[in-house]
Order: C-alpha cells, then structure tokens, then sequence
C-alpha cells in the first residue's frame, strides 16, 4: 500500500480532467465574440451577465430555489423513518418497497410530470408552489431514502443502545447519538435531494410552466444564444456548488 | 411464552410498516397517479374514444424500433464504460485528499444539459478540441454511432459512481486490506477477495441508477446526438412536434414504454448482481 | 415516543406555509366570455387589475426586451400586468391548454395569450381551444389589411377572428460575402455550388421550424415530388455527406458562424442584422433569396377559451396592434421586423414612423413575390416524408 508519485500524480490529473471542461462554461459567459479558429474570446463582455439577469432569471432563481429547499426538507421528514427501517431491514419483504423507490427513478420524469398535470388541474396545485413540490417529490424522495438508508444498521442502533443505557431522554439521544452518527449520508442524501430538485426540467415545465422555473428559464436559451445561456448557467451552478461545500463541511463536522 | 414473542415481532413489523407508510404511501399516490395519467393520455385522445391507435402507430413505426436499438446501445455503453472507469479512479482516489477529491466530484452538481452545451464548446467541429489540436480524428458531435453522447454520459456519471465507491470504500475497508495483506494475499487478491465484494453493490446500485437516467435523459441527445435515430425521449419528443393532438398519445406511449424497459433492466440487474455474490 | 415523529410533524408544519406562499395568481376567477358585441371600452373596464399570462418563447433577448420595455409599461397604462412566460416550444403552451380542457377546466385557465400561427393554432382550433370572434372588434384592427390572405388566413386555415396578428416573417438566406461573392439565386443553383463546394451547404432537420420551412420552399417551388427527388440529390454533397443535420436554427447559425458552411437561413427577416450585432456573425454577411420571392407568413396571439384573464388579453393583443407598438417593433434598433399593419389606412403621422425599417446591408429591401405557406395540416406529412425518404433513404 505504498503511495507513489505516480498514484499522485494520476489522481492530481484526473481531478483536473474532470474538472477543467466545465471552465469553458465560465469563459463563454463572459465571451461577447469567441469563434473559430480563436482559443480565447476575442471580445470579452458582459452581455451574457446583464441579459440573463434581467429578464426573467432572478424570479425563477428564487422559486426554483424554495422548491429546491422545501422539496429536500418534506423528503427528508418523509423518507427518514422509512430508510430507518429500511436500513435497519424491519420490513419482511424489503423488496417491494425497494422496487417502489426505484421505479420513480426509472421513469423519465417528463413522463411524470405530464402524467401529473391533468390530477394537479382539477386539484388546482398546478403553477403552485406546493404543486411542483409535490411533483418533484417523486424524483426526490426515491433518492433521499435509497441514501439515507446506508447510514442505518448495527452500529447506529448499537450506539443508541449505548445513549440509552446512559440515561439519555430520546430527543437528546437523536441529538448527540443519532444525528452525528448519520450526519455524513444525512448531508449527502439533502444533497442529491437538492440537486434533483433544482436540476428538474420536465415536471417544473409539465406541473409549473407558468411560474418561471431556471430550467425552464434557460432552456430557450441554449439553442438560440449561448452567451447568455453561459450565464444562465453560472447562475445555476452557484447553489449546487455551495450546497456541495455544505455538505463537505456537515459530512466532516459533528453537530 | 413464545406467543409473546411472536405477538411482539408483528407489532414491531406493523410499527416498521407505520415507519415507512409516509414515504411510500406518498410515493405510490404520486407516481400511481402520474403512471396513470400518462396511461389515460396514451389511450385517450383528445375529445376522443378509448383507442390503440397511439400504441399501434408506435408498433408500426420503423424509426421507433431504431429508436430503441440505438437507446439501448447508448445505454449499455455508457453505463458498462463508467462503471469501468470509476472503479479504476476510485482505486486511484482512495487516498487522495479532500481538495482532489472535490475537483474530481465537480460534474456531479452540474446538470446534464449544461455539461452537454460544454461537450459542444469543445468538441464539435470549430470547437475548442479542434481549435487546440487543429481537428480531431474522430467525429463526437451529431455523429453515427452516439459517441460523442456517450463520451458526455461517462464524463458526467463516472465522478457521481466513484463518489458512491469511495462512500464504501472507508477505514474499515482499509483495515481488513491490511490484514489480509499481512496474511500474505497479493494485489490482486485483496482486490478480488476484500475490495470487491465491499465495492460491489453500490457499484451496481449506482450502474442500475446510471443506466435508467441515460435510459430517459434527452437533453444530452438532443445537444449533440445524431439526426437519426433519435433516443426514446428525443422520439417523444419529435412527436409532439409534428401533429401535436395525435403526438401526445404517441409519446406517452413511448416513455411508459421507456418506463418499463427501465424497471424490467433494474430487476433483470439485480437478479444477475445476486446470482453472481451466490445468492 | 419516538422524538422523531414530533420533529416531523413540526418539520411539516413548517414547510407547509412556505409551500404556500407564492401562490397568488393560480387561477384568479372565472374568465368571463364577453358578452358578443360589448364595447371595448367595457373590455378594458373590466381589465383593470388583471395579470395577463402570455406564454410565448424565451430565449431571444430582443423580444423580452421588447414585451419588458414597451409592452408591459403600455399595458400598465391601461391598468394591466403583464407576465412573459418564457417557454421553449409553442407546441408547450398548447399543450397546457389541452391539458386544461382533458381536466374539464373551462374557465380560470393559466393561459392567457399565446403567440402563435401554423400548425399549433390549426390544431388548438380543430379542438375548440380558442376564444373565438374577438380578433376583429379589436380597436386597432381597423388599421389591418382583410384583404390579404396572409392575415385571413393562417396556412391557408381561416382565422376568423380567434387570433390576432402580431408580426411578419419572411424567410431570408445568409451568406458571407466575402467568401460568396454571388450566392445562388435559386434552387438549381444552390445544387450546382453544391456540386462545386461539397460540404458546404446544410439545413435544419424537420421538424425543426426553420428547416421545416426550408423543405416548403422547395416543395413550392418544384411540386412536392420534384423537390423530394432533389433533397435526395442534394443530400450526399451536404455538409457531413447529408448522414447528420443541424438540429436547430441556432445551431445553424452556429456553423455559419465558425465558418463550416457557406449560407444560414431564418424565418426572422432582420436575422442576419441580429446576429452581427450579437457578434455572431461576420460583419460580411448579407440577405439573399432563394427564387422568385421569400417565404412570408404572420404569426398571431391567440387567447384560450378558458383563460381567466380574457377581458385584459384583449387589451394587450390591441396594445401589440396599435401603431405605436409595431412602430416600436419595426424600429431597427430594437426587434426591427415587418409590420403587420395596413401602412395606407393609417394617418400621415403613423405612417411615417415606419419608414426606416428596412434599411441597412443586412436586411433585403425587396422580398419579391412572397410565397405562401401551404395548408396547415399538409405541414406534418412533409416533414414525415422528409424523415423517411431523405433522412433514411
């Protein structure tokens, strides 16, 4: 198990390969000309920045963002008891509910959302907040369980087990045994829940085409005018990455 | 005495079924309901009779079934190609500090469509690939076989897989490494017998998730996948945009189909990674 | 007790506000079909205070800015608030309103206006989707043309009154002429500098829009037999040998930029002007036409049957025919397109404000004899025969 340079250097050049390609994304936003057969702009402008800011994206930013947020906290509520039990393998016959997680996954969610749409008429959710919520859930949900599940077994239980024999009242022992116990996958499952959510075209368009969504903001835009799309797509990098840092920061720290 | 025993493990399943009953009952209103829909949708036309004419027309359409060859190829290779490459980065990654690590992990919170108007910065031709090299050998964008699709899907899943790896990969992985090492077992044998079978499910966890995603995604086709065959969703697409009414049928036919070959390839995935861990 | 149920119901509750919150809009009231023949003055009465929702593409900077700075203040005038809904695709729009109707949803419909024309409005019109017979009490429809077809008519579908005119578009070609000194000044031509420069010439694969109108060019000016025999020929000595196609205008655009091919086409006459002042394009490029005149059509706003704010949508889509909107739309610093407005039935003073837009190396002054579209249901089986024969074959 000896660590040499070379197992170094590969992974300092692995990481830079994958992390170089997206750095076009942040020259090509900021690029007024850029063509052939020119390696850097030839223009350098901020067109992109200003028009992307100025129609429509700083509203749907917001409302892409509470959803994002809201989506991630019911799931977690949801899905906690149930990766318990999961992951605690409570439930005689795991695979159906197994079987029930994954299929959301499988689905296009495209499909989904415009299988929604027509109940989230008559019940009157759609182009509401809650509406998309709830039609993102379907996407969430499944991966927030599947996560959070691994962070359950023995040893958790064990450590309970432990906080109990000490006198702990449960809502401490959740506290200070549990919660850091878990708080590296709890951070991951918020995470992806996040990503999915905030990434979401499909059903934002199908259950929320008339409250702007940033996908759906941005997509018009990729086609016709890649600068601006560019922008658009710093704007919606900047929450992903800082929820990555968040969660690199919750996984590491205990409460 | 055991009486007791058995009344208490039901209630203790009863109590777990309690547990996940929001969960999955939320889910199963929502996806029942959005599988319905799309059902109704598929079989129902507008201001119409119930009717098969969606699901016939689908049968009959040639570009439908190459539709489907094609799909399936792009997935397979994605998935197969990503799997690889992430256990050999994962293996690479193993010690390698946080900062690394993160730089690696970037593609993951970038959304697919972005990734791909990035693919196209850099590879099409005029693109920045051909600007630095002055042409590339192989044609990556719009080009037959999917490559450059699939390029984008490994480039994309392969950072999300290690990520699932490495989670598995932890301490005590390390320590049992080192035991059996100091029982004299060779690399390959500690990878055969210790890190494989630690790595193996959330490998094939992931690779079920990698393949249903690539299985329905269209964003990435559409940027820079071939005219023809389109993917499924690119199919679904398309026919919403030629007769809108008639279209709509067509193609929530195709993604309920798409649906299904999905959840048959999970089933059919798991079935294969527990014959082969023997059970 | 488990703690942890307690949390969840609190978590609950505290989402559930939140959730809430925002949910303004949604279906504000009945629509009210105006009873036939109130004065519009009575339409604009009850527009006061309406948000109207116009669901229409998102991603060309100069229409939003267009509706952001001229329409929505003008509607704001008159005591209405518009909202752009920036959507990717018409065929989007439609199919909300669809949806709506499956759910039985008659009035209170989140759609207020569509932009639209062709096949989306020939479909919604077949299945009963439009607000019909208010286009034509419009105060400003006084200033449209009803003589001429392309206003009457919507790919040769009537349009009786349930759409309103908005904006002309004529097809025009790009070429940069410095590299082209004399493009191709019909079909056979463009087959011979083809011969001449394979690899060079390529348009967007049906059912893109732009490349769909490429293909009804053809087919209106060699007969639809002909013209597939010579998409078929043409094919091998396109851009990547004719196995791949442009997916978009953009991308299109893209490749003209770059220099990989010779010619771009678009359905927006001041395109090439656009994308210089972009930077896209070179500062070379210039307009031609291929045969004896451009493809021309208008495009409408249309209102849902069941949207919840008719009373204002009527407002904006007569804000968006007056004269001094479309003067504001032809004005070549802005969106510089055609206008769809009768020029002679207008005051010497409304009239003269329309004089500058078409000038400028980069828009044609002469469109020649503007070919029509072709029937709106014909549109579908092209592009599908297109995909068989030329795509495959």
């Amino acid at each position: 198990m000896v660590e040499t340079r070379v197992q170094r250097v590969l992974g300092g050049l692995l990481a830079t390969a994958f992390a170089l390609p997206l750095l076009v994304l942040v020259v090509r936003a900021f690029a007024d000309r850029w063509r052939a057969p020119a390696l850097l702009p030839q223009d350098w402008g901020m067109r992109g920045i200003e028009l992307a800011f100025s129609g429509q994206a700083a509203e749907a930013f917001w409302t892409s963002l509470l959803v994002a947020v809201v989506t991630t906290a019911v799931a977690l509520v949801l899905g906690w008891p149930a990766a318990r039990v999961l992951g605690e393998r409570r439930l005689k016959r795991p695979a159906i509910a197994f079987l029930l997680l994954a299929m959301p996954l499988l689905v296009p969610p495209y499909a989904t959302g415009a299988g929604l749409t027509e109940w989230f008429l008559r019940l009157g959710l759609v182009d509401t907040v809650s509406g998309i919520v709830l039609a993102h859930l379907v996407g969430v949900l499944p991966y927030v369980v599947v996560v959070l599940l691994s962070a359950f077994g023995p040893e958790v239980t064990a450590l309970e087990e432990m906080g109990r024999a000490s006198g702990l009242a449960p809502l401490q022992r959740w506290r200070w045994v549990t919660l850091p116990a878990v708080a590296p996958t709890l951070a991951a499952a918020a995470f992806l829940g996040f990503l999915v959510s905030w990434s979401q075209y499909g059903s934002s368009l199908a259950v929320g085409g008339g409250r702007p969504m940033l996908p759906v903001v941005m997509l018009p835009f990729v086609r016709s005018d890649p600068q601006v799309a560019a922008a658009l797509a710093l704007l919606f990098l900047a929450p992903a990455i800082a929820a990555l840092a968040l969660t690199a920061r919750a996984a590491r720290s205990p409460l | 005495m055991e009486a007791r025993g058995a009344a208490r493990l039901r209630a203790e399943r009863r109590r777990a079924l309690l547990a996940a009953a929001p969960a999955l009952g939320v889910l199963t209103l929502l996806f029942g309901g959005a599988l319905a829909g799309a059902a109704r949708t598929s079989l129902v036309p507008l201001g119409g009779e119930p009717t098969l004419d969606a699901w016939r027309a689908l049968y009959g359409d040639p570009a439908f079934a190459d539709s489907v060859r094609f799909t399936l190829q792009v997935t397979l290779l994605s998935t197969l190609l990503s799997c690889a490459l992430a256990m050999l980065v994962a293996l690479v990654m193993r010690r390698r500090s946080v900062v690394v690590r993160a730089l690696l992990s970037l593609p993951v919170p970038v959304p697919h469509l972005l990734v791909a108007v990035a693919a196209v910065l850099w590879l099409a031709p005029g693109g920045l690939a051909d600007r630095a090299l002055g042409g590339l050998p192989l044609t990556l964008v719009r080009d037959d076989l999917g490559l450059g699709v699939v390029l984008v899907y490994v480039y994309k899943e392969t950072p999300f897989l290690v990520l699932l790896l490495l989670a598995a990969m932890g301490e005590a992985l390390a320590a049992r490494e080192e035991a059996a090492a100091v029982h004299g077992a060779s690399q390959w044998q500690r990878l055969r017998w210790v890190v494989w079978p630690a790595v193996r499910t959330p490998l094939v966890v992931g690779g079920i998730v990698v393949a249903a995603f690539v299985l329905g995604a269209f964003e990435v086709p559409l940027t820079i996948g071939p005219s023809y065959p389109p993917t499924l969703s690119e199919f679904a697409l398309q026919a919403t945009q030629g007769d809108l009414l008639a279209g709509e049928g067509v193609a929530a036919a195709t993604l309920l189909l798409t649906a299904v070959a999905s959840t048959l390839l999970a089933i059919l995935a798991v079935r294969l990674a527990k014959d082969a861990a023997g059970g | 007790m488990y703690p942890g149920r307690l949390l969840l119901l609190a978590l609950i509750m505290l989402s559930l506000p939140l959730a809430a919150c925002g949910d303004d809009d949604a279906g504000s009231g009945a629509g009210t079909a105006d009873a036939p023949g109130s004065s519009f003055p009575e339409v604009e009465r009850e527009a006061r205070g309406q948000t109207v929702r116009w669901w229409m593409f998102g991603g060309d900077d100069r229409i939003n800015a267009y509706v952001k700075d001229v329409v929505a203040p003008a509607a704001k005038k008159k005591g209405v608030t518009l909202r752009q809904v920036p959507i990717t695709d018409t065929a989007d729009a439609v199919q909300r309103v669809v949806a709506e109707k499956r759910a039985g949803k008659t009035s209170g419909g989140g759609v207020d206006l569509i932009w639209i024309n062709g096949e989306n409005f020939a479909a919604g019109k077949k299945a009963g989707l439009w607000l019909e017979g208010w286009a034509l009490d419009l105060p400003s429809a006084k200033f449209i043309d009803l003589e001429d077809p392309t206003i009457t008519t919507d790919f040769k579908v009537g349009v009786e009154g349930q759409e309103s005119p908005w904006s002309r578009a004529a097809f025009v070609y790009a070429h940069d002429s410095a590299k082209v000194k004399t493009p191709p000044k019909d079909f056979d031509e463009l087959l011979a500098y083809a011969k001449a420069n394979p690899g060079r010439v390529t348009y967007p694969a049906p059912p893109d829009f732009t490349g769909s109108a490429f293909i009804r060019q053809v087919v209106a000016a060699k007969g639809e037999d002909e013209a597939f025999a010579y998409l078929r020929q043409l094919k091998p000595l396109m851009y990547r040998k004719g196995k791949t196609f442009p997916k978009s205008e953009a991308e299109l655009n893209g490749l003209f930029a770059d220099g990989e091919v010779d010619f771009a086409m678009s359905y927006e006459f001041g395109f090439i002007r656009n994308e210089v002042r972009k930077k896209s394009f070179p500062d070379t490029a210039r307009p031609f036409l291929l045969g004896k005149g451009a493809l021309a059509n208008v495009s409408f706003v249309t209102i849902p049957a069941n949207a919840a704010h008719q009373a204002g949508a009527k407002v904006v889509a007569d804000l968006l025919l007056s004269p001094e909107l479309q003067a504001a739309k032809a004005d070549p610093k802005g969106l510089g397109s055609p206008t769809v407005l009768d020029l002679s039935k207008l005051d010497a003073d409304d009239a003269a404000a329309f004089e500058d837009s078409s000038s400028g190396p980069y828009v044609l002054k002469d469109l020649g004899e503007p070919v029509e579209e072709i029937a709106a249901d014909e549109v579908a089986p092209l592009e599908t025969r297109w995909k068989r024969e030329v795509l495959r074959g």
